[in-house]
């Protein structure tokens, strides 16, 4: 898993950005609300103005506005928000919404059938599955039962006995939320056990020994059947038991996993597959770059088209009013081998009490290759790790080598103690003493050893694994992002659901989550538009091209007067919709942590708090918008 | 079954937090207005043009009109479910918007439009936890009212399975659950029979008894005539008649004598004596009970005397509708 820039930051960094602020989260938070504030006034001022005329219309508005604040919110009561929002709940329950969750578990039953035993990761396969499909029948489910709920109520006017009690419209919409967020809980809990179990139980499998053959040395080699379409080798050493009737051993990686195998007296005993399911820590350094001739420099050598895919996601305002403009994206720096070129992590935080490990640093590396020349095909390309005190250059160990494993994590130790130099002399250093700084920095170079072959790094390429937390546990954190996407479409189901008719109150909230997903893809649009680089235009440019069947990347061949209108009428719909695409919820950002869990790292605990927080703004604002629109309809209408 | 309307008068005065108004005006429309207009704004129908009310404290008050009169709309106005296109309502001297008027409002709608997945009880504890009261208060107002609505029995059913009439019951109940100082009813006795219609009356006549004040809404003629004090009578959203029942329906120039055990003799006099003083004889005759009266009177007897009824061939003597209309003569 390759991180995108703005998956480093913390929550702090994210929510304020100091150094450069127009691109934080609380900005635009606050510039959201405004606009979404102004723009409510106007409108209201104008429905208003047609119904009572200008100035009565005026009183109106701030009539309104002085309800809320002086009698609607603190006149709400938490005891009818919950007796509305358990009217709710035993709606969707009495409607039999549970149904949902019975045929979740019946596809479970057959998932096994479709998910390719075959595949080289199976436990990606399994958690992005079952993640994957629970997050969208989620989601689907929120959307109906938060939109009609309302809707149905006036239709039935069942309304008109809740709304002549001293019932506020602020407890109606947030009764409303709260009762459908309870009712999807109720539903993701049994999913997300559920869940857990088939990951589970779906990797589980056992070999049995088909080949052993002693080693002379008391150890054994052997071969395990090929079961699950794997098969696995493994080598048997004594344990040191009393009567050496015991010898214990572990296969080699296949498919992600190994297992340990014992054996006692004439028996095999072969334990359950470990490893698979994972949830790494990274603890993440800063990346720099040295050139060919040993001077700093801050990217390392583009090879060419090295940007990944990235999205301006996070990138606020700024992107908005056009100070940054390109999408915020991880690039691959290389490293030439055979010269003094490097790429340096300075990490921070390397204490013994985090890593109390006495093999070592656990460290892991990601790291991709570029051949010039063939070279050796078969070992793959080789490089090197050493160690160097950040304050001190002088004290360096000696290099470890590797073999580079492409599209894989490959694990590393850095060793406690290693041979290295120290100024002229050569001794054995302590890692912890002699090359960690007593504030705890470490710095690790990477080298690539092989002639005219590169070596490509990026920030998220190689970090330190100071602990490793519980599959369980971050399956559940994956869980908790989904309930709190399913929030945020229950917040806006319910928030359409005041004002409009059931089915269109879901087709806006569609709408809503589709725009999105399709954020980033407008926010391009309008990248080439600003740059005035020719790639399909706007919305109208792109139906005429269809039309006219021209490629994309020419100039559009029209007259200059029609080309000037399309155009001009373009930029207005591009720019509204960059507008609305900023104000959404960034749904995919949250869908992705599933990714996490997928790849077998833990998901972030301020990645979880953005996304919170961002989720809390959208109900606040929904709650807001729903309020005015109950409050200001006729009921009876 | 019956509704007991003695039940109500134990009842706490929970409601009771702010007194009622000193001019002992209720409800008061001012110039009260409404026009429906389309999507587009455009004007469709005037369903109420310049409605001036009172409704004091302690008066039955009827609306009486045909269908799209704009009775319901005067209802929907005072209620806040609907917002005047021109004009004023007050409620205890608030705005019908105001929510806080609910606290001391009972509301019946014309259909009981209630959650039908939720039992009895259920319902009322929904309702009642909308209003200020405690647990325990909450707990024995429902028992109190499921008694007086005679649903003792169905209290864990939910409302899908109930009768049209068992609904209006839950609907009675939900309305009076805050024990509140104004009811409105719309259309109180549809949907209900005559049994549980001249309940329904008896109970409103009870509130009223209890110092409350009630505005009902009707085109059943003889149910207005029965309870209401005061009639306000619509047509085409525009008010027609107002005033107290017994002079807007006091014939003044015909006098009605009601007497029993009178020979023929006795009253062929009488008709003399009459003619003597210049007056005209309409008709001297036996009177006829209703019908709504002879329902009643088999009803009570039977579940006097429970098993089938003798019911004799038409023309012959029918003891039974004998007996019950000498009763209702008496």
């Amino acid at each position: 898993m390759t991180l995108q820039p703005d998956d480093f930051w913390s929550f702090s960094e994210w929510l304020l950005r100091p150094e450069s602020f127009l691109e934080s989260a609380l900005l635009q938070g606050v510039v959201l609300l405004a606009f979404a504030t102004l723009v409510g006034l106007l409108v209201a001022y104008l429905v208003s103005a047609v119904r009572y005329g200008p100035s009565e219309g005026f009183y109106a508005v701030a009539r309104g506005v002085r309800d809320l604040f002086r009698d609607d919110l603190p006149g709400t009561s938490p005891r009818r928000i919950f007796a509305l929002a358990r009217l709710a709940y035993k709606e969707a329950i009495r409607r039999k919404v549970l149904v949902v969750v019975a045929l979740f578990l019946v596809g479970l039953l057959f998932a096994g059938w479709y998910l390719d035993p075959r595949s080289s990761d199976p436990a990606r396969l399994y958690i992005s599955f079952v993640l994957t499909s629970t997050n969208y029948l989620i989601l689907l489910l929120a959307l109906f039962i938060s939109a009609f709920s309302l809707p149905a109520d006036i239709k039935n006017r069942t309304i008109y006995t809740i709304v002549t009690k001293p019932v506020r419209a602020t407890e109606i919409v947030l009764g409303r939320m709260l009762g459908f967020v309870g009712v999807g809980t109720l539903m993701l809990v049994p999913m997300g056990l559920a869940s857990y179990f088939f990951v589970v139980r779906g990797l589980r499998h056992t070999h049995e020994v088909v080949d052993i053959k002693e080693l002379g040395d008391g150890r054994f080699s052997g071969k395990l059947s090929y079961d699950q379409f794997h098969e696995h080798t493994f080598t048997l050493e004594a344990t040191g038991d009393t009567d050496g009737s015991v010898l214990e051993g572990v296969t080699d990686y296949v498919r992600g996993h190994r297992h340990i195998v014992r054996k006692v007296g004439d028996r095999y005993v072969i334990g359950e597959p470990t490893g698979a399911l994972r949830a790494r820590v990274p603890s993440y350094g800063e990346l720099s770059f040295t050139d060919r001739s040993g001077n700093l420099d801050v990217k390392g050598i583009d090879i060419g088209a090295e940007k990944g895919r990235g999205d301006y996601g996070s990138a606020g305002i700024a992107r908005l009013v056009g100070v940054s403009r390109e999408a915020r994206r991880m690039e691959f720096g290389y490293v030439e081998g055979g010269t003094l070129g490097s790429a340096i992590y300075g990490f921070k935080d390397v204490t013994p009490q985090r890593y109390p490990d006495a093999d070592g640093i656990p460290m892991e590396m990601a790291l991709r290759a570029f051949r010039t020349i063939k070279g050796n095909i078969v070992s793959g390309l080789s490089g090197s790790i050493t160690m160097r005190n950040p304050d001190n250059p002088k004290i360096e160990s000696t290099p470890i080598n590797f073999v580079v494993q492409e599209y894989d994590v490959s694990e590393e130790r850095l060793p406690r103690q290693i041979e290295g130099t120290d100024g002229d002399q050569i001794r054995t250093l302590d890692l912890f003493q002699d090359l960690v700084t007593p504030d705890g920095r470490l710095d690790v170079i990477i080298r690539c050893i092989d002639r005219q072959q590169y070596l490509g790094a990026t920030s998220s390429s190689v970090y330190l694994r100071p602990a490793e937390s519980s599959f369980a546990w971050n399956l559940f954190k994956s869980y908790f992002s989904i309930w709190l996407q399913m929030v945020m479409v229950i917040a806006f189901g319910v928030m359409f659901s005041t004002f409009l008719s059931g089915p269109v109150a879901m087709v806006a909230t569609f709408v809503c989550v589709l725009l999105g997903f399709t954020a980033e893809r407008i926010y391009d649009i309008r990248y080439y538009l600003d740059k005035g680089e020719a790639m399909g235009g706007g919305p109208i440019e792109s139906l005429v091209r269809l039309v006219r069947q021209d490629s994309m990347t020419t100039d559009l061949d029209v007259d200059a007067i029609a080309a000037k209108l399309i155009k001009g009428v373009d930029s207005v719909l591009v720019y509204t919709l960059d507008v609305i695409a900023t104000s959404l919820p960034n749904l995919p950002k949250m869908l992705s942590t599933a990714e996490y869990a997928a790849s077998g790292f833990d998901i972030f605990g301020s990645l979880l708090a953005r996304h919170a927080v961002a989720t809390a703004g959208y109900v606040i604002a929904a709650f807001l918008i729903g309020y005015f629109f109950l409050k200001t309809r006729e009921i009876a209408a | 079954m019956a509704i007991d309307s003695s039940v109500t008068s134990v009842l706490p005065d929970t409601a009771k937090s702010t007194a009622p108004p000193a001019s002992g005006v209720v409800i008061e429309t001012r110039n009260l207005s409404k026009v429906y207009r389309d999507f587009w704004g455009r004007r469709k129908v005037a369903a109420l043009k310049s409605l001036d009310i009172e409704v004091r404290q302690g008066e039955i008050f009827g609306l009486l009109g045909p269908n799209g009169s704009g009775k319901s709309t005067t209802i929907k106005l005072i209620l806040g479910l609907l917002f005047p296109t021109s004009g004023r309502v007050l409620v205890f001297d608030q705005d019908a918007t105001e929510t806080r008027k609910n606290e001391r409002i009972g509301y019946l709608p014309e259909e009981s439009y209630l959650y039908k997945f939720l039992t009895t009880d259920e319902t009322l504890d929904f309702y009642g936890r909308l209003f200020d009261l405690s647990t325990e208060d909450r707990k024995r107002r429902i028992d109190e009212l499921v008694e007086m609505v005679g649903l003792q029995g169905a209290r864990h059913r939910q409302l899908k399975e109930y009768s049209k009439g068992m609904t209006r019951r839950v609907g009675l109940a939900q309305a009076l659950i805050n024990n509140p100082d104004l009811i409105l009813l719309d259309e109180p006795t549809t949907g209900l029979d005559p049994i549980g219609s001249r309940d329904m009356k008896d109970l409103i006549l009870s509130l009223r008894d209890q110092g409350k004040t009630v505005l009902l809404c009707s085109h059943q003629l003889s149910d207005v005539q029965d309870v209401c004090d005061r009639v306000a009578i619509l047509h085409q959203g525009e008010l027609k008649e107002l005033g107290r029942v017994s002079e807007l329906l006091k014939v003044q120039d015909v006098t009605e004598v009601h007497a029993r055990g009178l020979s023929e003799a006795a009253k062929q006099e009488i008709a003399e004596v009459i003619r003597r003083h210049g007056g005209q004889v309409e008709s001297i005759d036996n009177p006829t009970t209703t019908m709504e009266e002879l329902f009643l009177n088999i009803v009570r007897e039977s579940e006097r005397r429970p098993g089938a009824r003798r019911v004799a061939s038409e023309g012959g003597n029918a003891t039974g509708a004998a007996a019950a209309n000498a009763e209702a003569g008496r």
